[in-house]
């Protein structure tokens, strides 16, 4: 970058709030992916203003801008493979009003989902997307993302509690998509677009969202099967049977013993557990909802049926699945958890199988993988272990996600339930998508015709994760 | 500043913990250093990612890198809520060591002396770290050893030591956060609360307008360091209150708590002396991680200070 156009940026937001170090840059450059690359300049606005001369500018000089939150992202979303200017979004980070009587609240993109959950706690309510990297994660990298969590099953994904927002395009200037009401048919739903546009379309400077009240009854169970089919048939039937679960989540037999090795939980090392959760306003409704499932999971063989709506109890069943990630990454010392094949989603009656093939597909290929999530929605999260100084092992990383990406179609499940497309799953959205590429390529270029916003994603990115990037790991 | 080839002798034996990090940046959430400034290159991930990058020889070192690196307050609460059990401190003084030993000197948060030191040696002898030492007629910090506790500037009679770099916990920073909120219309309290505390209040966000807000937590590195003029100043800016959060009894390793009881009860003297109510200034011990329990101390605290009514209407 000349050392005019870095003057023109410390012009618009002040000398301190832009970095050049190769220390920031390298920092920067990289989020939870395998991906790294370095952007030119790290720039941090503190106002739409700023934002808007930032991209008139960029969009001026052609330079690539790449919209950062925490950085939290496990595809690459942030990793600018194009160089250009991060834009770091953590200074706008406002609560600007929450307005308990048209049940909507209005916030910057920095502010952090956990204070915005925290803000809403007086009035009663909450924002139910929350992802489970909540506690960092910002508002308009939840938007960015289309993030959801375990409550997604009965409360929907970051979509569903957009109402509305306020964009900076490319050029600079500003625009106020959707609405402040619960319902809006004026014409196209553009909000709606940009959430789960990863930074490609527009900055968001303000986010419209909705929320809805904290239940009074919260009842956690859990269900032990012997075998990952039943657990998957118990799955497809809570599903189908008209309850909602406020959470239905799958942990197989590679995480409990993860799970087990590294902190002695003393989980039963079964092909699966189940954990489902009901919520509701009255206990008599919750009572209804856990009878139902437990009986579902009866009728599959599960064992060792609890439910608990004490809130220590129910942390305590939870705990196995909140510390899956650190047992993932202390399974073994040489092997690293790595963030690939992360996510995708497949119909409830395919979870089971969708398990197994990840389970057969890692040991053909040599590698360790594990199944969980949050089926309720039918999002399925696996995790690589592997040995990243080997190349081997990445050979055999990139067949294993490839095969696993072409069952997901086979059984029209789609590349990503939450985490979303980046870099690494570029090349199985591309074909699972091959006949609305064209529509989408359109749709980028006539909101950003100089491509400057987060380039070389989603459509643009490269076709082969492993070269397309620097990988964040030292590859003998 | 003269310096040799850098050499990883002591970070070396890292590399695969470095590895095992995820990345996910659950560590900068409560990092002191961090929420000052709120760069990601001063949060606890971006110190691994730097080590990672001077390891695989994809960055050069440089004095920024030392520096950064040098900059943390040891409270650990990175290592406790790391993913995957990455021994950040640990990793952190290695860093240290090893620009040391390249030539390196950044002091970072450790702390310095200044002349007005009357080489009492209170501090040599406090340091939990055995950080300070007598050498060459002066009192010098061993910045890898020093683990920026603060007990030396706390325990120094002349007020000779003082933080390097203290990224907004030290008493002008305080000082001038209770100024900046007291002139807002509906300011009636100051909470300090400790920063090995999880303390009930948005962690990385603002509340806009922020003047509806009754009272502001100002974090410090432990209730021990507030010194009695400090907790005073909200009063002397007609504060109606003062409330200070420290660990319980025998969770401080350094004793913070006990002095922090001891500044409390003399000032609550103080204020009863001066015919005050001397519960406008109270003390409340809350346990790692009890969020619930300190939200409920502070709305006890207001609504008491409520009944009280302001200062100067008195
Ligand atoms: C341990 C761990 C657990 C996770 N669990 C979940 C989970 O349960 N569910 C889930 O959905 N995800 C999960 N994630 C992934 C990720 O944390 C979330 O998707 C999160 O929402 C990303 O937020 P962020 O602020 O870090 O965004 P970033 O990573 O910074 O950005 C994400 C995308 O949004 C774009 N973006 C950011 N800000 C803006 C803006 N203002 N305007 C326009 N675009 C913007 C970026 O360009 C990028 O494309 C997890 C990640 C980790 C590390
Ligand atoms: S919390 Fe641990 S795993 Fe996550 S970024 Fe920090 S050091 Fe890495």
């Amino acid at each position: 970058m000349e050392k005019n156009d870095l003057l023109r940026l410390k012009n618009i937001v002040g000398k301190k709030n832009v970095k050049t170090d190769p220390a920031d840059l390298y920092v920067y450059g990289s989020d939870s992916s395998v991906h790294s690359a370095r952007s030119w300049a790290v720039v941090r606005p503190e106002n739409t203003g700023q934002v808007q001369e930032i991209m008139a500018f960029a969009n001026k000089e052609k330079i690539p801008v790449v919209t950062r939150g925490a950085g939290s992202g496990m595809c690459g979303q942030t990793v600018p493979v194009r160089g250009g200017i991060t834009l770091d979004m953590k200074r706008m980070n406002k609560i600007l009003e929450i307005n308990p009587s048209d049940v909507f609240c209005r916030v910057q993109p920095g502010v952090v989902d956990d204070d915005l959950n925290h803000a809403l706690k007086p009035f009663g309510v909450f924002y139910p997307p929350t992802p489970a990297s909540s506690r960092i994660a910002t508002i308009g990298g939840e938007i960015g993302n289309n993030a959801s969590g375990v409550r997604s099953v009965k409360y929907g994904a970051t979509r569903d509690s957009v109402l509305g927002m306020k964009v900076v395009l490319p050029d600079g200037s500003l625009v106020t998509l959707g609405a402040r009401t619960r319902v809006e048919a004026t014409g196209y739903q553009l909000h709606k677009l940009i959430v789960g546009s990863e930074g490609t379309l527009g900055v968001v400077v303000e986010a419209t969202l909705s929320f809805v009240p904290i239940p009074k009854f919260r009842c956690l169970g859990m269900a032990n099967f012997d075998r990952l089919e039943d657990a998957g048939a118990a799955i497809a039937d809570i599903m189908a049977s008209g309850v909602v679960p406020s959470m239905l989540e799958l942990v197989d037999s590679v995480a409990i013993k993860a799970v087990n090795k590294t902190m002695d939980l003393g989980l039963p090392e079964v092909e699966a557990v189940l954990l489902y959760e009901a919520d509701a306003m009255v206990k008599e409704a919750v009572d209804h909802e856990i009878s139902a499932m437990q009986e579902v999971c009866k009728n599959h063989g599960g064992t060792g049926l609890t439910s608990s709506f004490d809130p220590k109890e129910r942390a305590r069943i939870f705990l196995g699945r909140k510390k899956l990630f650190p047992a993932l990454s202390k399974f073994s010392d040489i092997l690293s958890s790595t963030s690939l094949a992360d996510d995708m989603a497949v119909p409830y009656s395919k979870m089971a199988e969708t398990a197994r093939t990840i389970h057969e597909i890692a040991e053909r290929n040599n590698i360790i993988m594990t199944a969980y999530g949050h089926c309720g929605s039918g999002c399925m999260h696996t995790k690589i272990l592997m040995e990243p100084t080997r190349q081997d092992q990445w050979e055999s990383a990139r067949k294993a996600v490839a095969e696993i990406y072409d069952y997901v179609r086979s059984v029209k499940g789609t590349t990503s339930a939450e985490h979303g497309i980046g870099i690494s799953k570029a090349s199985a959205f591309k074909a699972e998508k091959s006949d609305s590429l064209d529509l989408m390529r359109n749709i980028k270029k006539a909101f950003d015709p100089n491509n400057i916003l987060n380039p070389g994603k989603l459509m643009d990115a490269h076709e082969d994760w492993v070269t397309a990037t620097d990988l964040r790991y030292t590859v003998a | 500043m003269e310096t040799r080839p850098f050499e990883t002798k002591h970070l070396d034996k890292w590399r695969s913990n470095l590895d095992s990090c995820i990345r996910c940046g659950y560590c900068y959430e409560h990092c002191p250093v961090f929420k000052d400034t709120r760069w990601e290159s001063n949060a606890p991930r971006a110190k691994m990612i730097m080590v990672y990058g001077l390891l695989a020889g994809k960055l050069e070192p440089s004095t920024y890198i030392s520096d950064k690196l040098s900059s943390c307050f040891y409270c650990g609460r990175c290592n406790a809520a790391c993913s995957s059990g990455v021994p950040l401190t640990d990793i952190i003084t290695d860093a240290k060591r090893d620009f040391q030993g390249t030539g390196f000197e950044t002091p970072g948060t450790t702390t310095g002396t200044n002349t007005d030191c009357a080489l009492c040696l209170a501090c040599a002898r406090a340091c939990p770290h055995e950080a300070r030492d007598f050498i060459n007629g002066k009192i010098v910090t061993d910045t890898v050893k020093c683990q920026s506790c603060g007990i030396c500037v706390d325990i120094c009679p002349n007020q000779a030591v003082a933080t390097n770099l203290s990224y907004g916990t030290d008493r002008s920073s305080l000082n001038r956060e209770i100024s900046t909120f007291l002139e807002q219309e509906t300011a009636k309290a100051i909470v300090f609360g400790c920063n090995w505390s999880y303390y009930p209040d948005l962690q990385s966000s603002v509340m806009d307008p922020a003047e509806e807000l009754e009272y502001k937590i100002l974090i410090n590195m432990c209730g021990g360091r507030l010194e009695k003029p400090l907790l005073l100043e909200p009063l002397l800016q007609n504060a109606w209150g003062v409330l200070v959060a420290c660990c319980p009894d025998g969770d401080c390793e350094h004793d913070g708590n006990l002095k922090a009881k001891i500044h409390v009860a003399g000032l609550r003297e103080l204020l009863k002396e001066m015919d005050i109510e001397e519960d406008r200034i109270q003390l409340v011990q809350v346990a790692h991680g009890d969020k619930t329990g300190f939200q409920a101390a502070i709305d006890t605290f207001m609504e008491n200070l409520n009944k009280l009514g302001p200062l100067n209407h008195r």
